[in-house]
């Protein structure tokens, strides 16, 4: 096990043929074939959380300084002057707050869509950037509650959506759509981060294990334990599983939820019957595309994680990608052609605004870089296995994603069925705010990643101990077992 | 009484632990007197062991039971504790208090599914623990727990098999 050797079934591999791949080829494209000892893969993930850099630094003290600008000092502006002093008035009541809450909680879904449903399918590339994924479900649905909370305007008083009755026995009414945005919310908040935190005990204990001092008191504490018995393992198998069976319909119940804030409103461009699938699709269409940034920046900047984390993984991403950008392009397509060809008269003053209003440039800015730039670069192996250009593309669909949110919330309540309340949503203070969230997201990630292992070793081990390669005739390939 | 004397053997590999298992059987240790302890899940039928219980799935069961009834309590009985009843409104209405059911449903499944991880494995448990670091590096442990008369006996026997070592241990924090 130390040694963790693949047992090839054939070794002498390159001796057949001017077309056949070898071993060493096999080996440089896909981790599961190049295993190192497990201690030395402990070693490099623990030395990647040690290993800061002066630069490290300086970003984490620029964003902790936008964190407290941004959110603290603009919040408590907020807080102490009023939502008066945000651009939401008549008729665009929800601005940047709720964009940004419905942006985050699509980040959110890119951790479950890699853990829960690549672990339910046994995708084999998920197994070194689960934990990066998930990381991204907790931090961004943290941002999500702090954009509500911000909407909410008087948010000393958010404990009246907690279910318990006031003097009067009188219950928040559960049969809003608002209360079910509470549960759906709370509901995945907690069952993501348990889901983050269980398969992340193994990794805490061996970083008890490989510490001194107060990270070592931390991991034990974190730790709960944990030795790696046959029981232990056996209760976590179990709890992983259900997990990720339970957790996807949970996460596609939120962003469900979310869209029924609007669509059970009868307003022009809002009541749509098709707009639970549609937000689920932009948000994993944006989650995947941070996703992939993320990985790009934790592979570039971050100790020993070429090794980790190869130009297999953005390949196997980067198709996931274009089909979500393929499946998005025809929910809008489809939610846009029923609404235009129904022909009412006020959705299509709100079509014609959308594409031809003060802000057209975002709808068409929207579509091509949600659908045009994916769709001409991921097709293409060499590009969408290539890190920067998929930090680029991720970055751009995460913009057009903000857009797509954008015109949907405050530039379609400019237009409704009254045009004297006609007017274009000014943001204020919400702009501070929100790049708070941002710079925040960002600051929380970079501290996990010196705090908690980004690689779950012990899957990355338990998926080489999976993998072989088989001669078929005279063609290698890659086989797996199913070790479970 | 016999004196119970516990044994930690060290394999490097999962072949050697497995027929170590085999063989410690063979010599009358009995498997409740053995556990293995490993720093990647190996299954029950790669070390030829009996399937280990689990309270897990059970809990969860009884976890979403729970949530059900807590979600049928905020959907059918909170608004009856007030009654205002709207005209033409039903007073409960069906598709949204499914949307509530489901929610509290799998919250309470998924908390239990947690819990039920603490409440089996007895986390968090800081109590001194028989263990070796090594486990984090990939290799296999076999606890075994026997009279201290066999202890030279299984030693030997262990070695033999390809233990790396084999040590009398004692529980110390981790």
């Amino acid at each position: 096990m130390t040694d963790n050797k693949r047992h090839f079934e054939n070794p002498d591999v390159s001796h057949a043929g001017p077309h056949h791949k070898s071993e060493e080829h096999f080996r440089e494209q896909h981790l599961m074939l190049d295993p190192l000892p497990r201690g030395q893969m402990n070693e490099m993930v623990m030395d990647s959380m040690h290993t800061t850099s002066w630069k490290f630094w300086v970003v984490f003290v620029t964003l902790s300084a936008i964190v407290a600008w941004g959110l603290f000092y603009s919040w408590g502006k907020m807080i102490l002057e009023g939502l008066g002093i945000a651009g939401v008035n008549r008729p665009s009541y929800w601005g940047i707050f709720l964009v940004n809450t419905v942006f985050w909680i699509g980040i959110s879904h890119a951790g479950t869509f890699i853990s829960a449903i690549l672990r339910v399918f046994k995708a084999e590339f998920r197994r070194p950037f689960t934990r990066a994924a998930e990381l991204m479900t907790t931090f961004g649905l943290v941002q999500a509650g702090f954009s509500i909370f911000m909407h909410m305007g008087r948010v000393w008083l958010a404990y009246w959506l907690m279910p318990y009755p006031n003097e009067r026995q009188l219950w928040p009414n559960f049969h809003s759509p608002l209360s079910w945005d509470l549960l759906a919310i709370t509901t995945y908040l907690l069952s993501s981060t348990m889901y983050l935190f269980l398969p992340l005990i193994p990794d805490l204990a061996m970083a008890r294990d490989k510490s001194t001092g107060w990270r070592k008191t931390l991991y034990k504490i974190l730790a709960l334990g944990f030795r790696g018995t046959e029981g232990e393992w056996t209760h976590l198998r179990n709890a992983m599983n259900i997990f990720a069976f339970a957790i996807i319909p949970v996460m596609f119940s939120v962003h469900t939820i979310v869209s029924w804030d609007f669509a059970a409103a009868t307003r022009p461009g809002w009541s749509s019957t098709i707009f639970g699938p549609y937000f689920v699709v932009g948000a994993l269409h944006s989650g995947m595309g941070a996703v992939i940034m993320v990985l790009a920046v934790v592979r570039g900047t971050m100790k020993n994680m070429k090794y980790f984390i190869r130009p297999e993984h953005f390949e196997a991403i980067g198709k996931l990608m274009l089909i979500i950008s393929m499946t998005w392009a025809y929910f809008f397509f489809n939610d846009y052609m029923v609404q235009w060809y129904g022909g009412d008269k006020w959705t299509k003053q709100l079509l014609h605004y959308h594409e031809a209003g003060p802000l057209g440039w975002m709808w068409f800015a929207m579509l091509v870089v949600n659908v045009a730039i994916p769709w001409a670069v991921l097709w293409n192996k060499k590009w969408r296995s290539t890190p920067w250009i998929v930090f680029i593309v991720g970055l751009l669909i995460n913009v057009g994603m903000w857009f797509e949110r954008y015109i949907i919330i405050p530039i379609s309540l400019s237009i409704n069925r009254m045009p004297f309340t006609w007017r274009l949503y000014q943001p204020g203070i919400e702009i501070p705010l929100g790049i708070g969230t941002l710079a925040f997201f960002i600051l929380l990630y970079m501290a996990a990643s010196r705090l908690i292992p980004l690689i779950p070793v012990w899957e990355v081990q338990e998926g080489q101990m999976a993998h072989s390669l088989k001669k078929f005739g005279r063609e290698t390939v890659v086989t797996v077992s199913e070790l479970e | 009484m016999t004196v119970e004397k516990s044994l930690l053997a060290v394999f490097a590999d999962l072949d050697p632990a497995a027929d170590a298992i085999e063989h410690l059987r063979t010599m009358g240790v009995h498997d409740d007197c053995m556990n293995v302890i490993s720093g990647v899940p190996v299954t029950e039928a790669m070390l030829g062991r009996p399937n280990q219980r689990t309270n897990v799935p059970r809990l969860a069961l009884g976890g979403a039971i729970l949530g059900f009834f807590a979600g049928a309590f905020l959907a059918f009985v909170s608004p009856s504790m007030y009654e205002i009843q709207v005209g033409s409104q039903a007073f409960v209405a069906g598709p949204p208090s499914v949307v509530v059911l489901f929610e509290l449903t799998m919250l309470g499944m998924l908390l239990s599914t947690f819990l039920g991880v603490f409440l089996d494995s007895y986390f968090p448990s800081y109590r001194p623990m028989k263990y070796v670091t090594e486990v984090s590096d990939g290799k296999i442990a076999i606890l075994v727990e026997c009279p201290h008369a066999d202890e030279k006996k299984l030693t030997e026997a262990l070695k033999k098999l390809g233990a790396e070592s084999v040590q009398p241990t004692e529980a110390q924090h981790l």
